[in-house]
């Protein structure tokens, strides 16, 4: 028992741990304590003593632990309602859990958060400015000169052009942090691979990239770019499902060395939380800049919905604010019944995938149904796990914007403001259309500007061609 | 009083006179400048008892005597009101244009004093374009130019690539639009090479709802189509100039001969720091938010200013935009560099200042790259932005001053430093400003330990990928 105890000592930070022997079962139950909560579900009764434990750096080899299914409830459980979840093979449990303590030790940590602090600020070029779109507004309003009042949150302006750094550049420090050599991510239009490719040089560590051949076609740009910042790109046949399997499949072969870049919200707990966490930045910030600009909250969120991850960037911060809306819009293709698109909120069923419970677009035979969006960035088939508890407990509401719908709010905001949108937020651009007449004069509506869109000049530039040839 | 030997020698519009005077004159106080017909300038004391000056009619033309030429820039006028900076600058234009540029000039100071004006413009600078912009530690390049012993400087990159639309440009379009505005003006003209001034003026534009007319080279236009179709997007029209060699110098020709045209209606954005006055003057304005946010931020950093600041220089702005604010601190250095292409010996460059002449072209007089008949020479440079074969004329100024240096890179060496930049920092950065950090190499081992260098980071590179891949072979 002693040995067990010993054991965890090496392993676990001070003051996140407190140990009680649990002498019948020779298992031993922890708690994890944060500095807000300490942990409670041991029974006093048993615990003999508690042990204050030096901290000693974490080590590669993996920590193999039990941990108790209450654990989990109370420190993070990794479940919202029924979605999330931890559905991984045997041999990924013990290193999730890893993360999971290296994550929550850090979120502690003044040295990290600083560190990151410094990063977003210096190298990201965070804060991204809450942007008054007086063109945009003046376009909205009614006859009666009426109409909400349009902020653009401007994640466009972030290093490399989209939220996706703020997740990669932290989830690189705690790679460098917990002594891997090696970072492996998987990448849909390419956006996540750039900033994990950017981070990577950044650090000092090696770079593998896996991208379906299609997506790679389509973003070829993309590729470039990280090609350039010295990461490995590594072409998988077919979409971005396809390669998140393989980087998977590459990644549990080398656990040890290498450390896995999630990009969004989606997976086994804790990476949605984990990712969640990174992104929350852009709430947080707008809620100040919110309160600086007009001394209250916004009375609306809108942010497009691939897997969630800038949506649930903007919206986790209210969430318990019941008076702000929160908007996600998807991928609607080439409309819901052509059974051409990406909208898996609206025509999804809950199933399992890629680790977690949540929605997903697959048919009757639970096999994944193939995605289409202009925005390739919105072609995942699923959706974050939280995203679907929004969307069930009704704190969030969902709808589409089909391709061409996206492509005339690209071509109004570049007009407008000067601005290009990703396609992907052009998505959510899109939905003011049919959001704006509906809103109180003077509401304030904030859309998460979640991209910069001159990777898409020659989409839309295509499209164009594409639709004078009919 | 013993004889004295005088030389005189003439340059360009002013007379110098050497006097040396022999012994026993070693007491500079015995010698009253009073009495002297012309403007005494400067005295120096040798040591072998005699003592050496300078006489000159215009007081800022000292000449360089012997070894260094100490000088106040506090006391220089930069402009004048004639908008020179020195023998550089002027309004060389057609009679049309006199009165749109005083009334441009007006307009200008007024505004510098008008606070709802700064106040707005600051505003637009903040949420629009996202400044400020960071200065940001390149932790993995300075322990990349560590010498062995482990001392080397300290490099700092100014990320004006993290700007809306990706390069330091928009500080000047965006102020420029807004003064437009102001004046009444409803239409706006520009010029561009590759792309990113025209990109950038169309954006603004855009934002303001201003018309929006860009007049581009018909070769340019073609190796450039995505950024053509950019403007459109925008809803500016882009006009193919077909004049000349259809590049850079004949598009600027014709936006010029636009603007004498339709003077009253339109507002011309010019996109550096070149022209006539009060253009640079302007121009350099509108980026000194560059130099004075680095002031700044360096002291909260360090607690001190930089050593040394190195930026690229094609027409000159963003080297302006950095150095001004720092041009009276005789203590730090300021680094120019400017385009070698494919080497200053090829005669495919674009190193104006160091392998140019003295000229006017476009409204100012300035550096130059003219053949002997004084026809402009076509430029090479890897990278559009640098391809210009002239330069501001305040760059002119401080070269022959000797308060600024300028230096040049080539093409490959443009593109090395592009590469490492990449790979070290995971910035890419544009191919103008890869020119500066191509300096590095040469600068960096000369530099004492802990030297604080800052480096303008112009712009982002995503423009010039396709360019480099070529290249870089990746």
């Amino acid at each position: 028992m002693d040995m067990s105890c010993n054991y965890i000592q090496t392993f676990f930070p001070n003051h996140l741990l407190k140990v009680c022997p649990l002498l019948p079962t020779k298992k031993v139950v922890c708690g994890l304590v944060t500095r807000e909560k300490a942990a409670t579900t041991t029974d006093s009764s048993i615990c003999s003593k508690t042990s204050s434990i030096m901290r000693k750096p974490l080590t590669k080899s993996l920590v193999e632990i039990e941990t108790d299914h209450k654990l989990n409830k109370v420190v993070n459980p990794g479940k919202f309602g029924k979605f999330g979840g931890k559905f991984v093979p045997e041999t990924l449990v013990a290193c999730l859990n890893q993360l999971e303590v290296e994550f929550n030790f850090l979120l502690q940590d003044s040295e990290f958060q600083e560190e990151l602090s410094t990063a977003l600020r210096d190298y990201v070029g965070r804060e991204t400015p809450l942007y008054f779109a007086k063109r945009l507004t003046d376009y909205y309003k009614n006859d009666n000169g009426e109409g909400p009042e349009i902020y653009l949150k401007r994640e466009d302006l972030n290093h490399v052009g989209a939220h996706k750094i703020n997740n990669a550049i932290a989830q690189a420090m705690i790679a460098k942090r917990m002594g891997r050599k090696s970072v492996v991510a998987a990448t849909g239009a390419g956006q996540h691979g750039v900033a994990t490719a950017a981070a990577c040089a950044k650090l000092d560590l090696e770079c593998t990239i896996y991208m379906g051949t299609t997506d790679m076609e389509k973003q070829s740009s993309n590729v470039l770019l990280m090609k350039l910042l010295g990461a490995e790109v590594k072409p998988v046949e077919g979409s971005f499902k396809d390669a998140s399997s393989e980087a998977i499949r590459g990644w549990v072969g080398n656990l040890e060395s290498s450390y896995y870049l999630l990009g969004t919200v989606v997976g086994p707990h804790p990476c949605p939380s984990m990712v969640r966490e990174f992104q929350s930045v852009i709430g947080k910030e707008t809620r100040r800049q919110a309160m600086e600009k007009w001394g209250g909250k916004p009375g609306v969120l809108v942010a497009c919905v691939g897997s969630g991850s800038n949506a649930l960037g903007l919206f986790h911060e209210f969430m318990e604010d019941e008076e702000v809306r929160l908007i996600g819009v998807e991928g609607g293709g080439f409309g819901l019944d052509s059974g051409s698109h990406s909208a898996t909120l609206a025509r999804g069923e809950v199933g399992v995938y890629h680790g977690a419970m949540s929605y997903l677009l697959q048919d009757e035979e639970g096999q994944i149904l193939g995605t289409h969006s202009i925005g390739v960035g919105l072609e995942y088939p699923g959706v974050g796990p939280e995203v679907s508890f929004l969307k069930e407990t009704r704190r969030a509401e969902f709808y589409t914007a089909t391709d061409q719908e996206a492509i005339d709010a690209y071509h109004r905001l570049c007009r407008l403001e000067g601005i290009f949108p990703a396609l992907e937020a052009s998505h959510a651009l899109a939905f003011l259309d049919k959001l704006c007449h509906t809103l109180p004069n003077g509401t304030k509506v904030v859309v998460n500007c979640s991209g910069r869109g001159d990777k898409d000049a020659a989409t839309v530039f295509q499209y164009k061609q594409h639709l004078m040839q009919q | 009083m013993a004889a004295a030997a005088t030389t005189t020698t003439t340059t360009a519009g002013t007379t110098t006179s050497t006097c040396r005077v022999a012994k026993p004159y070693s007491s500079l106080a015995a010698f009253s400048p009073s009495q002297l017909p012309f403007k005494f300038n400067k005295v120096t004391s040798r040591s072998n008892n005699s003592i050496r000056c300078t006489l000159t009619r215009n007081p800022f033309s000292v000449t360089e005597m012997d070894g260094k030429t100490e000088f106040d820039p506090a006391l220089w006028q930069r402009p004048d009101s004639l908008g020179r900076f020195g023998k550089f600058g002027g309004k060389y234009v057609p009679e049309t244009l006199m009165y749109a540029l005083s009334e441009l000039e007006t307009a200008f100071y007024k505004l510098a004093d008008d606070r709802e004006f700064q106040e707005e413009l600051f505003g637009i600078l903040k949420d629009y374009v996202g400044r400020e912009s960071p200065l940001y530690f390149a932790e993995r390049l300075t322990e990349h130019y560590k010498r062995p012993n482990g001392e080397g400087p300290l490099i700092y990159l100014k990320r004006e690539d993290l700007n809306h639309t990706g390069a330091h440009k928009i500080n000047n379009a965006i102020a420029q639009a807004l003064l437009a505005k102001r004046l009444g003006k409803q239409r706006i003209i520009a010029e561009t090479g590759a792309g990113q001034h025209g990109v950038a003026t169309a954006t603004v534009c855009a934002r303001f709802g201003l018309q929006c007319i860009i007049y581009m080279g018909a070769q340019d236009m073609e190796r450039q189509s995505l950024n053509v179709f950019r403007m459109r997007l925008l809803g500016a029209e882009v006009r193919a100039v077909h004049s000349g060699t259809a590049t850079l110098k004949d598009a600027t020709s014709e936006a010029i001969r636009d603007w004498v045209t339709n003077v009253e209606t339109t507002h011309y954005i010019l996109g550096s720091v070149a022209g006539p006055h009060p253009y640079p003057m302007m121009v350099r304005e509108f980026h000194a938010v560059i130099g004075k946010e680095t002031r700044k931020q360096a002291l909260e950093k360090w607690g001190g200013k930089p050593d040394v600041l190195v930026a690229c220089v094609g027409g000159g702005s963003n080297a302006m935009g950095l150095f001004h604010e720092f041009v009276n601190d005789k203590d730090v250095r300021l680094i120019g560099v400017e385009a070698a292409g494919h080497g200053l010996d090829s005669g495919k460059h674009a190193a104006t200042l160091t392998k140019g002449e003295v000229g006017v072209l476009h409204g100012a007089m300035s550096y130059l790259l003219q053949d002997d008949d004084g026809q402009i020479v076509e430029p090479h440079s890897i990278s559009a932005g640098l391809d210009y074969p002239g330069v501001g004329p305040e760059h002119s100024f401080l070269k022959d001053e000797g308060r600024a240096e300028y230096y040049s890179v080539t093409d490959d060496e443009a593109l090395e430093a592009f590469k490492k930049l990449s790979r070290l920092e995971g910035i890419i950065p544009a191919l103008e400003t890869s020119h500066a950090l191509a300096y590095l190499e040469e600068l960096c081992p000369t530099l004492p330990n802990g030297t604080k260098v800052v480096l303008n980071c112009s712009g982002r590179g995503d423009k010039d990928v396709q360019t480099a891949i070529k290249y870089l072979q990746v």
